[in-house]
């Protein structure tokens, strides 16, 4: 007999995958989730203690899931001394408190630097992702090898269906934004590759220097000196005139890709990035004298998440697409997270995100600690969101995110059945300013820059 | 986050009203809906009437010719008045206060009440005493001769202040009002979305002793959500007021700096952490362990580790076996302080994350009590990366308090310290390290009157000095 995750797994391969109505998919989903939890709750450390506290023993209802989803943060709690001082056993120790499967077999002798430890790992199947690492810890996402696999596939499939550009394998891809090298990205790089590049064309790549975790951290650890009183002013001076560099090195890159773009105007295009790195390139293009007139009207578009805090115009999407020349069909936006392990690709017709049956969408109220009333059978709701992806293997599938979102059970305008997202997503930490003023504080205030 | 939405709903849930306190007069109205940032509670405020708010430069100070010793009595009446169980505004405000406010109705109100203790004669006559080398300055214009012969008068003059109060101790708006009348200022507080409420009635109290005071005549409190550039953009102005006083870091003073020019000034009173350091005297029996971890836990729980000058790390010097003995001494009386205070408030998500990772670290960080808000001890090897807050104490063992001198920082207000006779070791190097303060431990609570603060004595750096140079006296 085919198990319920199976089942839910399976439809990554029906076409009709998004038309399943929340009601007729729900049971399932339960006891899809019942089988994660009983195959995961005595091999994740975290999700045992977090079973215990609530008392769950076994998901009868979605309900039950809300205490056990995991937020961005549990991801990020390892000790920051831990990365100060290269203490790769105990970082790795840490990991295992949030991975199901034991961390074995790995060397740690004579690791250089956090990447050359998130290769190590990768070299035995544990593969780190990191994600908002540029105010803070960075969150060590682990994923396994089953889950690469899911994710080249579903990458692929997500952008097919919402913008109608079939796997062909005949277009030039552009990259404009630059993109974190974390082994997610990687793979995903690679499927998309495969799927639509021209074989004799390849690929540009933005024109940056790899951001690793390493380079990234590497402001953690700088912010952590300064408030530590431990860094020299010398250190600080090397650390801003590497940024001011590095600034540089960014300006530059949209100049080079819009020229890259220029030159390769007559070709079958896929341009990528995020809204606020596009609309630069883009810009840089008109600047120089061109627009639609002078693309291939069959071009795509693949963007990944909303605006991410950058300030454009309102009319960004239009000036971006009426200089690359993309068609309003074949316009794409994806709504996912570094959390999850499969994307919600908007539809055309309706411009809403769809939920696939293999993600448990759940609307909690604003301090995610609670499910906001919802009918499977109907109906808009408005709250945190929050999932579970029962695709994930190398880790808890439940996570909590920091947006907020609209989520209808009715149909969409373009037919599907299945739940579906407005594209009005916004993150809770934009829309509230801060009025909270207190004498208790600490030595962060004290650290100018380093941002 | 504080909504603005104009024009109140009349069908809308019963909101709480924060009515504003301008120069003697209440003024009442629900124009404005906000909400208090903690815990996202709806209160109605009027729109700030700025003219009435705002006296004119070409108006002296009410204050200025008030002696130093009728305002101290002024103050000291209100004291009174502020604790008698009649006190109708105080009863009041504390019902309001109880929808708004992050701690529990049994806290803040003590807290309150216990800050009414600040408006005692002897102590408001040493805070003006040690401030100025010659309070005379603050009453009139003391003369001055040089060694020349040069003659001229020198006047503490009286400032115009803005006050920025905290949310978190409702005990800062009765000092801030008694500075502010002490210093013969005229001054604005802005009220916090948590405590719309405890400023104005300690004002109201003081305009029915008499409503027509100085003091009275030199007061106005209103509330705005901090960074609202629509009223901020008016009220710092140079032309209106020299002073901000504000307290707190990141936004709070952000909000503030774009504002500071040439006349318009910042006395800061800085984020804090406090820390204490207990020598390996303190694990010497049962009887010290327990004595030394109450001691601790008073300095953890004050204000139920919401005060600026609570013990958040705990540098304790010995071994691992005996600290954690300590530990779960320390963690017990906590739990026991954290139960009589009737405060459970839970630990905010990404705290209670953090902790939990430590706690599933356990052969690294030992930990004493729940991620429950009830009380908690970690102890580490280095200070956590988290802020301990909500009853959290994170012990860092050391080998030698010498070990712990390099986490004292900029940052660092209080050091609770014990065995007492070896401060004088350290004290010299606490300085360096950015410390403001080191007492006793279980004495970071108390602080001898007229002692500066945070580094400053706060009324010296509110008034303006003016000069009457008159001559070589012929």
């Amino acid at each position: 007999m085919t198990s319920a995750l199976e089942t839910l797994l399976g439809y990554a391969q029906d076409p009709q995958r998004f038309n399943y109505t929340a009601a007729e998919l729900r049971d399932l989903q339960v006891q899809a989730l019942n089988e994660r939890f009983q195959d995961r709750k005595d091999k994740i450390r975290l999700l045992r203690h977090r079973a215990e506290e609530a008392g769950i023993e076994e998901i009868t209802s979605v309900e039950d899931m809300v205490p056990l989803l995991f937020p961005h943060t549990a991801y990020k709690s390892y000790p920051e001394s831990f990365l100060m001082e290269e203490k790769w056993d105990r970082l790795t120790k840490w990991l295992g408190t949030v991975s199901p499967y034991p961390i074995e077999g790995v060397d740690l002798e004579g690791i250089t630097d956090i990447d050359d430890w998130i290769a190590r790992l990768a070299a035995k199947g544990y593969y780190i992702s990191c994600s908002s690492g540029t105010t803070g810890k960075s969150a060590m996402l682990i994923a396994s090898q089953k889950d690469m696999d899911w994710s080249k596939i579903d990458t692929v499939q997500v952008f097919s269906w919402g913008s109608g550009v079939k796997p062909e394998a005949n277009r030039y891809m552009v990259g404009c934004a630059p993109v974190a090298t974390v082994p997610k990205n990687q793979t995903i790089a690679e499927a998309q590759k495969a799927a639509f590049s021209h074989p004799e064309l390849g690929r540009w790549n933005y024109p940056v220097p790899p951001i690793t975790v390493g380079s990234l951290t590497k402001m953690v650890v700088m912010r952590k000196k300064m408030a530590d009183g431990t860094a020299s002013p010398q250190e600080i001076a090397d650390f801003e005139a590497t940024s001011a560099d590095r600034q540089k090195v960014l300006d530059d890159a949209i100049e080079l890709t819009a020229q890259h773009i220029i030159e390769n105007r007559d070709k079958l295009l896929m341009v990528s990035g995020l809204w606020s790195g596009l609309y630069a390139v883009a810009k840089a293009v008109r600047d120089k004298g061109y627009s639609a007139k002078d693309f291939n009207p069959d071009n795509c578009i693949y963007v990944g998440g909303g605006l991410k805090r950058a300030q454009l115009p309102a009319d960004y999407k239009e000036f971006v697409h009426e200089t690359f020349n993309i068609r309003p069909e074949q316009d794409f936006q994806n709504y996912s997270m570094q959390e999850l392990n499969s994307g919600m690709p908007k539809c055309r017709e309706g411009n809403r995100y769809h939920v696939p049956p293999w993600i448990v969408p759940m609307i909690l109220d604003k301090e995610g600690d609670a499910l906001v009333p919802y009918d499977v059978n109907g109906g808009e709701i408005e709250g945190r969101a929050a999932f579970f992806d029962l695709s994930l293997d190398g880790r808890w599938g439940g996570v909590i995110s920091g947006d907020r979102i609209s989520l209808d059970y009715s149909p969409c305008a373009c037919g599907n059945k299945g739940p579906s997202v407005r594209d009005n997503i916004a993150r809770y930490a934009d829309l509230e300013g801060d009025d909270k003023i207190g004498c208790a504080g600490t030595i962060d205030a004290y650290v100018r820059g380093v941002a | 986050m504080t909504e603005i939405i104009q024009k109140l709903d009349a069908n809308a849930e019963p909101i709480v009203s924060a009515p504003f306190f301008l120069r003697g007069e209440l003024v009442e109205g629900n124009d404005i809906v906000q909400k208090s940032r903690d815990l996202g509670v709806t209160f109605a405020t009027p729109n700030i009437p700025y003219d009435k708010a705002i006296p004119k430069r070409t108006e002296v100070p009410p204050l200025l010719n008030v002696p130093v010793s009728e305002i101290i009595d002024f103050l000291v009446e209100t004291g009174q008045r502020l604790v008698a169980p009649d006190n109708e505004y105080v009863h009041e405000c504390f019902d309001r206060m109880a929808s708004t406010h992050i701690l529990p109705r049994s806290v803040f109100e003590t807290v309150g009440k216990h800050a009414v203790a600040y408006l005692d004669k002897r102590i408001l006559e040493a805070e003006v005493e040690q401030s100025f080398r010659d309070p005379g300055a603050l009453d009139g214009w003391v003369p001055k001769e040089d060694f020349t012969g040069r003659k001229s008068f020198v006047r503490a003059y009286a400032p115009r202040l803005i006050h920025v109060l905290p949310g978190n101790s409702p005990g800062v708006a009765v000092k801030s009002i008694a500075q502010g009348a002490l210093v013969k200022a005229v001054n604005l507080f802005k009220m916090s979305s948590a405590d719309p409420f405890y400023t104005v009635a300690i004002l109201r109290t003081m305009a029915q002793i008499d409503p027509e005071h100085p003091i009275v005549k030199s007061m106005s409190a209103v509330y705005w959500r901090g960074g609202d550039a629509a009223v901020e953009n008016v009220l710092y102005r140079p032309q209106y007021f020299d002073k901000i006083v504000a307290w707190g870091g990141g936004d709070a003073i952000n909000n503030v700096i774009k504002y500071l020019g040439p006349g318009f000034q910042l006395v800061s009173f800085d984020p804090k952490t406090s820390i204490s350091m207990v020598g390996r005297e303190a694990l010497a029996s049962e009887e010290i362990m327990e004595e030394t971890a109450s001691r601790c836990a008073a300095d953890l729980m004050m204000l139920n580790q919401e005060a600026c000058a609570a013990s958040r790390y705990q540098f304790v010097e010995g071994p691992q076996d005996l600290v954690d003995k300590w530990c779960a001494k320390f963690q017990r009386n906590i739990a026991e302080r954290a139960a009589a205070s009737g405060d459970v408030r839970p630990l905010s998500g990404d705290l209670r994350d953090e902790v939990e990772a430590l706690m599933m670290m356990d052969d690294e960080y030992g930990t004493w009590g729940k991620a429950d808000g009830k009380g908690l001890v970690i102890r580490s090897e280095e200070p956590v990366d988290f802020h301990p807050i909500n009853k959290i104490g994170n012990v860092v063992r050391v080998d030698s308090l010498d070990d712990a001198v390099k986490y004292v920082n900029v940052a660092t207000q209080t050091i609770g310290f014990y065995p007492s006779e070896r401060m004088a070791d350290y004290r010299d190097r606490l300085g360096a390290g950015g410390a403001q303060r080191v007492c006793p431990l279980g004495e970071a609570g108390p602080s001898t009157v007229g002692n500066p603060w945070d580094g400053m004595y706060p009324l010296h750096r509110f008034v303006n000095w003016m000069v009457n140079e008159d001559g070589m006296g012929e």
